[in-house]
């Protein structure tokens, strides 16, 4: 009887991964930021192995790019990198991710399948309690469960409704145990539990609180909501009876309070840092490749605390919607992949760092090829193409980027615009901020935009993404491609690892074909700390599985503490 | 009896211009391009729930009455303090949460720069008209024309960066209430208030300066010089006194500048008052916080010019003669 | 006149103080130093701004590598690149361009819409001037900012297709509406008190057209006024489209000096001159405006009582 490791440790780091939900998406990355393989080490931070033992107290301030001002009702939110890291602070998820591609049960004690992965067992930790007080029980878990899905009377699931549409039923077996039922083998179900953090077990007073649900916050996690005032900041505290310990079975987490920013400009969070009224935040490579630059030498010179890894990495894209001219035509997609030229725009944005992406699927993942076949930067084939284009259809090739209006992400699209351009195209700029982005996205309310999204979890988490729009609304580029649904649920039912690599291998192959999303890098994510605050990574999952080196989805902060 | 006349008149104005402007800004959003509902509910499926969703905000929002109709309904919930919700994908998220969180930061705000505008401004116009031609004068006035060039979203930027993170010497961004730390809630207000009130101190100290070289020169301050009365008591006492009033005026006019002039130093400082959340709502197409908003700034500043204004008419007999005779 | 604020209400206008050298007493002022260089400044951005396609400059939106984030005085590119490597002289000569036409056609806009409605309240009075003076009072009680903000918010950003011909025209229009009552007031004002002179009474004595001492007698005489406002008002606008820029609202598609800011600020540890280039654009272009405006405003001896 297999217990808790779901899959089986890898070869390598970077295995499988799982991805959320949701909602995506942060957004941005832009169209052309990409890479050049000169990236740095990831994972693991020497300042933290020098600063001795972890020391109690203290609030953190940390400032997030965005505010979630959709809240936290999580079955209803749209979480994106921000939303994600507050809510693996105040909730817990039942599995998280290990460090060589797994899933472990959290809080969860065990998540068993059957032999043809169709039913799943999952046994919760006893004695858990939420911040109201009330217990962990079966009946919650389910509940929440079923409001994930779209099953729970008084909350409505758009979008993961649909990620757990394989669902077919929820049962509590005892005061401990949830059995979910699948309609087919689903053999990465555990990766869902997580999803990308955006599942947490919410307690049964907030799933049921009809108007407060997205502002009166009730997890198991280490913190609990002290105050929210929108735009500023949100506060929460330490939950002092936490389940989770730490190796030396000392309570955590270690901090008093965790004090979370929104700042959208990311020079003001610099400042911030720089000026002592920060504790740390985080920044990807897709917009902050200057700052994390300028980072690494204040790590250097041990002014800052430096945490970044490239490890389960996501990619920046610029989504291509499918569903209209001109990228209804596969000749206008092809055009717009060789047009772009990443070597020089990456060099240009981001002298260098991070690594050109050749598709979703980061090395060291499941599915990453070393030659998945996508092209760019060709622009005399880029300009035939274009004509060509133009002859055959009729239509000018004409098309708007849709970009948040962070100045990052515009001198990026707009330096992709001049490549374009100068392929013949024809490019307009629009600017709109994230969370109406991601609207316009679920719409097909665009023509362009930048993105991004899929971080390396188990490739199946995939599917959400890309299976057939015309059963699927978070397809955003809006494709119908039967080869891709057919792979996608090949692989979502098979559980051999070599014949699950193979498929997703094989879609890789596919989505570099038909260029539904262009390609920039694969991000670093970094969170630059004030020099005496420590503990981002490192921390073990409960069955002392390797540690999840990857930031693109937060971060745990339990084991987080300052120096006095 | 004139005065109770004049005071009368000026308040059936005030009601006119409070009626004109709460119509314009509860019709802003008619003029959103498109169905509104649309754009305040951008779900495209046409799901059961999702139309009847849409139903009961064009019910709510009374988009489907006529003009009138849905000015006085939306009079009546701002009235009553009602102003709508956020779209949300979940729960409900008043807008006249939002704003009773906003409005005192940014009212904080914008006193800290007037007042900071007038501490300056009035002891530099006072001593500039008295040493009028002086280079003292012509370097204050200089100064003052420079300040007056310089974008206020530029020094916010010099500032936050140069005196903030290169120089270190204060907070460069974010806002802590006066309740939880008196200090470090000075520090964090010193360097918006100063981007905010830059202009102003030109404004002010070229207003003043002017008023008061005309007014040195006038019969009654040569007589009090004559008398003997000291230059200092001279300028405090007399010559400031008829200026103060003017001074009085533009800044109650300047309310309007300064309310524009925080929503972009708000955003620069990361402050959470009612200018971060205009530009929020703007990015998120969120026109009914929009509205509100927009109303409630206007108002207010009708409402301190208006108060300006009775102060005026009611302590400076000559300006209430002069109006009589009109 | 507050500039850098934005859109000071009419009544800070007429109370702002002399120039500079005011201390001259001498009624027949010149313009002196700083207003031959006013001149200088505004003549030169003006024609430059107005030539830029015909001369010999980079193109504005082409990246050169090897100019990435550097300062001013790099070979072939005086005054350096932004973070994009594209050329900043020939961003900040397109940028004035682009600022110089938002502001100009607002404030002309402004002044023409105002100026009539002005001219023609101030000479007729009555009901007209009554029904115009409540209206200006009522745009001008929405902080100008503010009201420019919602009206490019939603004209020009609700809808997915929003060209950059449109996205200008919303905002010039967005500002000519801000500008209308101000300059609309003071030339309200300003024709109340000519039209009671005696070469006016004269006038319709002798049987003149209303729209003869209107335009003959009147406007003459009032234009002064209008100018030294109208100048301020372009200094003001210019400032506004930067603050619109800035907050994500602006031009997108051309540089413009708000824009140049707006996307600098991110560099400004990296390349100050990103941000320093364009500021220092508005700086002076402003200077010279407000200094001309007041300029104008004691050589025709515009009283404050008339504003």
């Amino acid at each position: 009887m297999r217990r808790t490791r779901i899959y089986p440790a890898r070869g390598h780091t970077g295995g499988r991964r799982v991805i959320g939900l949701v909602v995506l998406g942060l957004l941005a990355s832009a169209c052309v930021t990409v890479s050049s393989g000169s990236t740095q080490p990831s994972g693991g931070d020497d300042d933290d192995a020098d600063a001795g033992a972890p020391q109690r107290g203290g609030t953190l301030t940390y400032a997030l790019e965005a505010e979630t001002t959709n809240g936290w009702c999580l079955p209803e939110g749209q979480l994106a990198i921000s939303g994600i890291q507050v809510a693996r602070t105040i909730y817990d998820t039942l599995t998280v991710p290990t460090g060589d591609g797994g899933f472990v049960p959290f809080l969860a004690e065990a998540v068993t399948p059957n032999d043809d992965y169709t039913r799943w067992d999952i046994r919760l930790r006893s004695g858990v309690e939420f911040h109201d007080g009330s217990p962990l029980t079966a009946e919650v878990v389910k509940n929440n469960l079923d409001a994930y899905r779209g099953q729970y009377p008084g909350r409505s699931s758009l979008l993961l409704a649909f990620v757990f549409g394989d669902v077919a039923t929820t049962e509590v077996v005892d005061p401990l145990t949830v059995r979910v039922t699948t309609t087919r083998p689903w053999s990465s179900f555990p990766a869902f539990l997580f999803s990308s953090g955006r599942v947490g077990i919410m307690a049964q007073a907030q799933l049921d609180d009809a108007e407060g649900c997205a502002r009166n916050l009730i997890g198991t996690g280490p913190f609990r909501l002290d105050e929210w005032r929108v735009n500023d900041h949100l506060t929460a505290v330490r939950n002092e009876d936490y389940w989770r310990t730490d190796a030396a079975g000392q309570p955590l987490p270690y901090l008093d309070a965790v004090e979370f920013r929104p700042m959208p400009e990311q020079q003001q969070r610099v400042n911030a840092l720089k000026s002592g009224l920060l504790d740390g935040f985080h920044i990807s490579s897709n917009t902050g490749a200057l700052t994390i630059d300028e980072m690494r030498a204040l790590d250097e010179a041990e002014q800052v605390n430096l945490a970044e890894s490239d490890d389960f990495a996501e990619v920046g894209l610029l989504m291509l919607n499918t569903t209209q001219p001109p990228f209804d035509n596969p000749l206008a997609r092809e055009a717009v992949a060789l047009a772009a030229e990443r070597e020089l725009a990456l060099e240009i944005l981001a002298k260098g760092i991070g690594t050109l992406a050749n598709g979703p699927f980061a090395p060291g993942s499941v599915g990453y090829l070393e030659d998945s076949g996508y092209r760019s930067s060709d622009p005399a084939r880029a300009r035939e193409l274009v004509e060509q284009y133009e002859a055959e259809t009729g239509l000018p090739f004409e098309f708007q980027i849709t970009s948040d209006p962070t100045p990052e992400l515009l001198q990026q699209v707009q330096l992709s615009k001049e490549f374009f351009e100068d392929a013949g195209m024809k490019v307009t700029i629009t600017t709109l901020e994230q969370s109406a982005l991601i609207q316009k996205a679920i719409e097909k309310g665009y023509q362009a935009i930048t993105f991004r999204n899929y971080p390396a979890l188990d490739p199946d988490t995939n599917y959400v993404w890309w299976y057939d729009a015309a059963r699927n609304p978070v397809n955003f580029m809006g494709f119908s491609d039967p080869e891709v649904s057919a792979l996608l649920d090949q692989g979502r039912t098979t559980a051999d690892p070599a014949e699950r690599a193979r498929i997703y291998e094989e879609l890789n192959r596919e989505l570099a074909r038909e260029h539904y999303m262009l390609w920039t890098s694969w991000t670093i994510w970094a969170v630059p700390l004030d020099d005496r605050v420590h503990g981002v990574v490192g921390a073990r999952p409960p069955d002392g599985s390797p540690d999840y080196t990857g930031l693109a989805l937060g971060h745990d902060m339990a084991h987080m503490w300052k120096e006095r | 009896m004139t005065l109770t006349r004049e005071l009368g008149k000026r308040f059936l104005g005030l009601i006119l211009v409070l009626f004109l402007v709460t119509l314009f800004t509860a019709l802003l959003l008619s003029m959103v391009p498109g169905d509104p509902v649309d754009t305040l509910l951008p779900l495209s499926d046409s799901s059961p729930e999702v139309v009847a969703q849409k139903e009961a905000l064009r019910e709510e929002l009374n988009l489907d009455e006529p003009l009138p109709a849905r000015y006085a309904a939306w009079l009546g919930d701002f009235v009553r303090g009602d102003f709508g919700n956020y779209y949300r994908t979940s729960g409900a998220d008043p807008v006249g949460d939002r704003l009773a969180e906003a409005l005192p930061v940014s009212l904080q705000l914008m006193v800290y720069a007037q007042v900071l505008a007038l501490l300056i401004a009035v002891p530099l116009g006072v001593l500039s008209a008295y040493r009028a031609g002086t280079l003292f004068d012509k370097a204050a006035n200089t100064t003052a024309f420079a300040l007056l060039a310089v974008p206020n979203f530029v020094l916010g930027l010099g500032l936050a960066y140069y005196v903030g993170v290169v120089a270190g010497w204060l907070p460069p961004s974010g806002y802590v209430p006066f309740t939880d730390n008196p200090a470090e809630h000075i520090q964090r207000m010193i360097l918006p208030a100063v981007t905010l009130a830059a202009a102003q101190i030109a404004v002010y100290m070229r207003l003043l300066r002017s008023d008061m070289v005309q007014t040195l020169q006038e019969d009654f301050i040569q007589m009090a010089r004559s008398k003997g009365i000291s230059d200092q008591r001279v300028l405090w006492r007399h010559a400031l006194r008829p200026s103060s009033l003017t001074l009085l005026t533009v800044a109650g006019h300047n309310v309007g500048t300064l309310i524009g002039g925080a929503v972009i130093v708000e955003v620069l400082f990361s402050i959470p008052g009612l200018g971060t959340a205009i530009a929020q709502a703007i990015f998120e197409r969120q026109y009914v916080a929009l509205q509100t908003f927009v109303a409630v700034l206007a108002i207010l500043y009708v409402l301190v010019n208006f108060a300006v204004d009775v102060l005026y008419t009611v302590v400076d007999p000559r300006i209430r003669h002069a109006r009589a005779r009109n | 006149m507050p500039v850098g604020s934005v859109m000071a209400p009419p009544a800070a206008a007429g109370h702002a103080a002399q120039p500079l050298d005011e201390i001259d007493p001498s009624p027949t002022r010149r313009l002196g130093i700083i207003g031959w260089f006013s001149l200088t400044w505004l003549g030169g951005i003006s024609l430059l701004a107005l030539l830029a396609p015909a001369l010999p400059l980079k193109d504005p939106d082409r990246s050169y590598l090897e100019i990435v984030r550097t300062g001013p005085l790099q070979p072939g590119h005086i005054l350096g690149g932004d973070g994009n490597g594209r050329d900043m002289l020939a961003r900040v000569v397109f940028g004035a361009r682009t600022s110089l036409t938002i502001a100009v056609v607002a404030v002309l806009a402004g002044l023409v819409v105002g100026g009539l409605l002005g001219l023609v309240a101030g000479y007729y009075r009555g009901r007209f001037d009554a029904v115009l003076t409540t209206l200006f009072n009522v745009l001008l009680s929405i902080p100008a900012l503010v009201l420019a903000l919602s009206l490019v918010a939603v004209f020009a950003s609700a809808d997915q297709d929003v060209s950059n011909g449109r996205k200008m025209s919303v905002i010039i229009a967005a500002l000519a509406i801000v500008t209308v009552p101000i300059l609309g007031r003071i030339t309200r004002a300003s024709a109340l008190s000519w039209s009671e002179r005696e070469f006016v009474k004269a006038a319709q004595v002798l049987g003149a057209s209303h729209r003869r001492i209107m335009f003959r007698e009147v406007l003459p005489n009032v234009a002064p006024a209008m100018m030294s406002i109208a100048l301020l008002g372009i200094a003001v606008a210019i400032v506004a489209e930067g603050s619109l820029a800035l907050l994500g609202v602006g031009v997108t598609e051309v540089p413009s000096w708000g824009n140049m800011i707006a996307l600098g600020r991110s560099d400004l540890a990296r390349n100050g001159w990103a941000v320093g280039i364009p500021s220092t654009a508005i700086f002076l272009t402003v200077l010279a405006l407000n200094y001309l405006g007041d300029v104008v405003r004691a050589r025709f001896d515009v009283r404050e009582g008339v504003l």
